[in-house]
């Protein structure tokens, strides 16, 4: 029986290949790869970065990208008659003409929301005000928001539309064609008996803050420094939202803006629709925000390109580099959005609520689009929106848009930041196992071979680890605090203050330069093992956000790949090694002094709207890049 | 530093945490408590057998009458007695697992106490859980303890809290066999020098008779509490049949929202076999030294086991501690820490991006659990390779080592 068993597993392991021959070959072939990722590692991660890098770039290029398309079929855009006309055109010239009125008296919000509130009432359409007020670090901001609901006559008004205009344009300008197109939707709306959906009309105060107050409200959430009337009017989930910027007396184009709070984008399905119904239904040609294509408009094409003017003219005349500055135009703005997680526009407040909203912007001009044509495209959208049979699913939340009818899926941009990402973990990686060996020098090997020991191997060592981590942890901590100081200290707004907190949190960390280095073959050098934890956890950061966040991901990966990566204790002169922190300073903690604006707006995003960037920043960016700064000033 | 010192200062920071102004969302949080061990379900089931009406008798209420006894006369729940109440349970675990490092060491106490009582306090994967008001953190004390008294070689209470941590959770039935083998053995690391476990099946059946005995006793009491059997099947057979499929980080609840019903029962039984197929291998290689052995399974429970939290690899993640002489022969630490890094950050993201925020659907948060998996999974993998390789020791240079 034992002898059938050997005889067995020895033609067993022939057939596997795991006799002697072949275990040997294993092994070797396992440390021949071993070694050669291990040579190769420094070019492996340069090129990583570069391709990353590269391939940033090459996100705009012409021929990438495809044409949108409509994922959900129930959307069917475009597919119905309009049957907003010119009596409603004049109805909205009314209530324009009311409003300027109201505006050239000079009267404060409530009584232009008692105004609202009285022409739906004399619409038949129950309606009510909502004052607020919202107390920060900036001051006190009071306003009164106007709504309306209109129940469903055909459902039981278990989901919604909403449609909004904010008193005050994104061009600081009144909204009050906005305001006039909403009011004279819901006079014609109404006549239809095919709404399967509540329709909710929200004029809201101010620019963000009536929308904020409005929408907390009526999800019943409450927000630190808010105090809202509660609403007396309900309806079901808001499942869409169009929301109408029109501040000037016509429009060429309507501009989309669909960025949300935290980076959050409504559905693509949503975008597209709109797309779709405003060039076919309504015959306005659409925009990515207010972006017209400078090909387009021949005598502002100096002003609209963002192509620098000091390339050569046969450069600049290229087709495919003016499409490639265009496409680069849009993107920018969305990553310029997005990365900092603000909203570009009423709309994105409501993302936060799951719903799929977008403005539509009408780019003011001289002509020749007015309330006829942005009637019937609302009319038109707000039918496809109808159409729902449930929420704009299938993932189409992941996208870039680069131009009004061109997208990259996520496959198509998400690598170039991973790719970085990976870089960065493969050098902490790297820097990780090169702090486990020392090397002994050149001159300790002969003394050994003079002694008979003819060995070049390197010993294992001892990683600081708990004194890295926690150097880890306190820049975080430190983090932390500086949030706090910066919230509570932006009500003094002073400049003495950021620059004090400049200077406290590039000058304490100083003190490692008063660390002595200890023996390298008996432990290995703490900046090794930091610079390691410091790569690991900047890449982990990254490739997580990228999922969430994009852009914020793409911005974190520019301004920590390289510096991250090749930051490095020198031998040199102290003079030298502070020049180097000073860097790692301004770019961890510039923008305390650098951009005070910024970092208002940000702080002004946090605490009112909820966005995390100045959060994100002060407890991850900025320590990241501290850690960094250590290691450079730390003995090698 | 002192022990004396820093155990009562560890405990004191996480009663103030206990009491710290925590949402209330962490309670209904998937990572952290299951429907088996969910403190709202708790409350929930308490209140109706306070009034009368058997709280089995619906889908919601999972926990065993055990609990439900203690909490509805002896302990009311409140949020001041639920605060102490879970605090004490994992400063009790954390003094538990001190005591396993004491007795495995034979001495009385060591420089590392301080070290271990932190690693336990101070895991998130357990404080989080905890601060949850999870009754996990219930069945990690119990599981601690009788691991504690085994390894004093205490036999009684060791079965006992044995026992009461198989009527909370069934799966943990696959404890018994090492914490059996345990006490008759000792704790004593022989990682290194393997040898033969030598024992009478007499012996073994004595402990896993006093072991049924106390089931026996503990079932009992549960049917007088309840008067009817019917609590069997909605908190045991929960743990077999997998009625409830609320997400959790574990890697059953997605496998089985996909399944055809009729392959349900095969699936039921191969998952369920899956766990304990494990206990006899683990136990037979690691015969020498079976706290590690222990150990290993309570990986293998954290990975596999029906409806996990984050507090069952956070047990696991803590038990490394005692074993610091395989730290050397551990093959890719620094890529588990990561695994686990990334994991850690990626399951409550998607858990936000499909159950809040609405852009991702279920396959993204169960793709963070498979991310989860292959941490545990590699964790291990990583702790059995070590076990075994520290009885080769160092290897001279040139050699290697390879398995046949």
């Amino acid at each position: 029986m034992a002898a059938v068993l050997q005889a067995v597993r020895a033609r067993l392991r022939r057939l596997l290949g795991t006799d002697e021959n072949g275990t040997v070959m294993k092994i070797r072939r396992r440390n021949q790869f071993n070694n050669f990722i291990w040579k190769s590692l420094p070019i492996i991660r340069l090129i990583l970065l570069v391709a990353g890098y590269a391939w940033m770039l090459a996100i705009p290029l012409p021929n990438l990208g495809r044409k949108t398309y409509i994922d959900e079929n129930a959307l069917q855009p475009g597919q119905v008659n309009t049957y907003w006309n010119w009596p409603d055109v004049l109805r909205a010239d009314r209530y324009l003409a009311d409003l300027e009125g109201l505006r050239d008296r000079n009267a404060s919000s409530a009584e232009q929301a008692a105004y609202i509130v009285d022409e739906f009432k004399k619409l038949g359409i129950p309606s009510a005000t909502q004052a607020y007020s919202f107390t920060g670090t900036s001051g006190v901001s009071n306003g009164t928001n106007a709504y309306a609901i209109h129940s469903s006559p055909r459902a039981s008004g278990a989901e919604a539309i909403l449609i909004s205009a904010s008193r005050i344009s994104r061009t600081g300008d009144l909204n009050l064609r906005g305001i006039s197109t909403v009011i004279s939707l819901a006079a014609y709306l109404k006549g239809s008996s095919l709404w399967a959906k509540d329709l909710i009309f929200v004029i809201s105060d101010d620019h963000l803050l009536g929308m904020q107050a409005w929408i907390t409200s009526y999800h019943g959430s409450e927000q630190s420094g808010l105090v809202a009337d509660p609403l007396t009017l309900s309806s079901g989930v808001i499942w869409t939202a169009l929301n109408i910027d029109y501040p000037g007396h016509s429009f060429s184009h309507l501009g989309v803006f669909f960025e949300g709070l935290n980076g959050r984008l409504p559905n693509q399905d949503l975008i597209n629709s709109f797309g779709l119904i405003s060039v076919y239904t309504g015959g306005v040609p659409i925009l990515l925000y207010d972006h017209r294509d400078p090909r387009e408009v021949p005598h502002l094409e100096s002003k609209l390109s963002i192509i620098p003017s000091w390339l050569p003219e046969i450069v600049k005349k290229q087709d495919a580099v003016k499409e490639y500055g265009f496409r680069a135009k849009n993107i920018l703005r969305h990553v310029g959005y997005q990365a900092r997680g603000q909203t570009s526009g009423v709309h994105g407040l409501l993302h936060r609520f799951r719903i799929d909203a977008i403005t539509l912007f009408a780019v003011p001009a001289t002509g020749p689009h007015g309330f006829h044509a942005i009637g019937r495209i609302i009319e038109s959208t707000l039918r496809t929106m109808n159409n729902l049979l449930e929420r704009l699913h299938a993932s189409f939340f992941f996208y870039l848009l680069v131009l009004p009818s061109t997208f990259l899926k996520i496959g198509t941009y998400l690598p170039s930041v991973i790719l970085v990402s990976v870089s960065m973990m493969f050098t902490g990686l790297g820097e990780w196992v090169d702090a486990r060996w020392y090397q002994p020098k050149q001159s300790s090997i002969e003394e050994k071979a003079a002694n008979g020991q003819a060995k070049s191997e390197a010993i294992p060592r001892p990683r600081p680890v708990l004194k890295a981590l926690s150097i880890v942890l306190l820049t975080h901590l430190a983090g932390i605090a500086l949030f706090y100081l910066r919230t509570l200290s932006l009500a003094s707004g002073s400049e003495t203050m950021s620059l004090l907190l400049f200077f406290l949190m590039a000058s304490v960390p100083l003190i490692a330069l008063t660390a002595h280095p200890s023996p390298p073959q008996a432990v290995a050098p703490l900046s090794k093992t930091l610079k390691a934890f410091n790569l690991c956890f900047a890449s982990t950061v990254i490739s997580v956000t990228s999922v969430l966040n994009f852009s914020l991901a793409a911005a974190l990966a520019v301004s920590l790949g390289v510096p991250l990566s090749y930051s490095s204790p020198s031998r040199s002169s102290l003079g030298i090694k502070l020049a180097g922190y000073t860097i790692y300073a301004v770019l961890g903690f510039g923008w305390l002094v650098l951009c005070r604006k910024e970092v208002q707006e940000a702080i002004w995003n946090w605490e009112v709207l909820g966005a995390w960037f100045a959060l994100f920043v002060c407890i991850i960016y900025s320590p990241l890049v501290l850690q960094a700064a250590i290691v450079s000033v730390l003995p090698p | 530093m002192d022990f004396g010192l820093v155990y009562p200062a560890l405990v004191a920071g996480r009663l103030l945490l206990a009491f710290a102004p925590l949402p209330d969302a962490l309670k209904h949080d998937h990572q952290l408590s299951s429907p088996l061990t969910s403190y709202p379900r708790l409350q929930e089931g308490v209140y109706l057998f306070q009034h009368g009406i058997d709280p089995y008798s619906g889908g919601l209420f999972r926990h065993s009458p055990l609990l439900l006894s203690l909490f509805s006369t002896a302990l009311p729940l409140n949020k001041f007695t639920s605060a102490c109440l879970w605090t004490a349970c994992d400063a009790i675990s954390a003094w538990a697992l001190v005591k396993i490092w004491r007795a495995r060491q034979r001495v009385s106490q060591s420089s590392r106490d301080s070290l271990i009582a932190a690693i336990y306090l101070l895991n998130p994967y357990l404080l989080l859980p905890t601060l949850a008001l999870s009754t996990s953190t219930i069945e990690n004390m119990l599981f601690l303890l009788s691991l504690m008294f085994a390894s004093q070689g205490q036999s009684s209470p060791s079965l006992l809290a044995l026992a009461l941590l198989v009527q909370l959770s069934l799966p943990s039935a696959i404890f018994i066999v090492p914490m059996i083998l345990l006490l008759l053995s000792d704790p004593v690391s022989r990682l290194a020098s393997p040898r033969e476990f030598n024992t009478y099946l007499s012996s073994i059946l004595a402990k896993l008779g006093t072991f049924l005995g106390f089931s026996f006793a503990l079932t009992s009491l549960s049917v007088l509490v309840c008067g009817n059997w019917t609590w069997v099947e909605q908190t045991w057979g929960a743990a077999v049949m997998l009625p409830d499929l609320t997400p959790n980080p574990g890697l059953w609840w997605y496998f089985f929202t996909e399944m055809f019903d009729h392959f349900r029962p095969f699936f039921l039984m191969v998952f369920s076999a899956h766990l304990l197929i494990y206990v006899l291998p683990v136990c037979l290689k690691f015969q020498h030294d079976i706290l590690y052995a222990t150990y290993i399974l309570a990986g293998v429970y954290a990975t596999f086991k029906p409806y996990p939290t984050l507090s069952d690899p956070g047990l696991f993640i803590s038990l490394i501690s005692l074993f610091p002489e395989t730290y050397q022969y551990l093959r890719y630490p620094i890529v588990t820490t990561l695994l686990h890094l990334h994991s850690a950050l990626l399951l409550p993201l998607f858990h936000h991006l499909w159950l809040s925020q609405g852009t991702g659907n279920a396959n993204f948060f169960y793709a963070s659990t498979l991310v989860f998996g292959v941490s545990n999974g590699a964790a291990l993998l990583d702790a059995i390779w070590a076990g075994l390789r520290i009885a080769v020791g160092n290897l001279p240079e040139g050699y290697e080592l390879i398995q046949k």
